[in-house]
């Protein structure tokens, strides 16, 4: 037996290897009343089907991955194919069930709404 | 068999792979600033990209939020002028926790490399990107040459 037995073959590429798009947290503006929080994340040229919303364990992940048709020749590039994502942390209180997601103009809105049972209540003294 | 180069770098390669997807995994979103991300009006204008097709220019700019009746485009011979207005989202009687996306106004201008024909200048707006299509003046098309 020679000393050069492989032990392995070799693998010429390495698979499962996709063209990596960078990753870039978007912005973001938070607001929160008594009912719901509200979320807008800027998303520029992310298509609707494009957009990952979930929310699990306390914890709320967007995505959106924008591929930008080809074109001809770039005589200026400020930007390019970009994946956006970001992770939140959401409180134990929002209603998981009745999330509401829209897109409109490249920004994305989150409804979340907090559960019957979190809201501020008056209490009446008898 | 593991002195072999190809075999070490082949293990490193490995590393690398496992290291990107463990950082995936614990994706922070602290990391991320610093790169300004998103639309920003700071820096006086929305990121525009630049195309040449031979027979016609393209523009594509992020404008996220704003609407057809936000944005003005206006064209003077090779001079190109593109103003927006980004009003804010914020809605009434909620508290705020985060604003990071800007609004502001903003105007860019563009020198065009060619004359373009003003009449058939189409724009349009999709999911945030500002895309505007200028076919080249015929004086400005490329022209095939054919030897004599």
């Amino acid at each position: 037996m020679s000393e050069t037995t492989n032990i392995t073959t070799k693998e010429k590429t390495v698979p499962e290897r996709s063209r990596e798009i960078p990753v870039i947290a978007p912005v973001v503006d938070i607001f929160e009343n008594d009912d719901e929080m509200l979320l807008y994340a800027d998303m520029p040229g992310v298509a609707k089907e494009d957009i990952t919303v979930n929310i699990d364990n306390g914890e709320l992940l967007i995505s959106g991955v924008r591929r930008l048709p080809p074109s001809g020749t770039a005589t200026r590039e400020e930007f390019g194919d970009v994946e956006y994502r970001r992770i939140f942390s959401v409180h134990q209180t929002i209603d998981v069930e009745k999330v509401n997601a829209e897109l409109k103009d490249g920004v994305l809105t989150l409804h979340l709404p907090k559960s019957e049972a979190s809201k501020p209540r008056q209490i009446e003294i008898h | 068999m593991w002195t072999r180069t190809s075999d070490i770098d082949r293990m490193f390669g490995a590393m690398d792979l496992l290291r990107s997807r463990l950082n995936r995994l614990t994706t922070d979103d602290n990391r991320f600033y610093g790169r300004s991300p998103g639309w920003s009006a700071t820096d006086g204008s929305p990121r525009t990209n630049f195309y040449d097709n031979g027979n016609q220019l393209e523009l594509k700019a992020e404008v996220p939020g704003m609407s057809k009746e936000d944005l003005t485009i206006q064209i003077q011979g090779n001079y190109l002028e593109v103003s927006g207005t980004r009003k804010s989202d914020a809605p009434e009687g909620y508290k705020v926790h985060r604003t990071e996306r800007e609004t502001a106004s903003f105007t860019r201008s563009f020198t065009l490399p060619s004359e373009v024909n003003v009449d058939k200048i189409d724009a349009s707006l999709q999911n945030g990107i500002l895309s505007l299509t200028l076919p080249k003046a015929e004086a400005a098309k490329p022209k095939q040459v054919s030897i004599a």
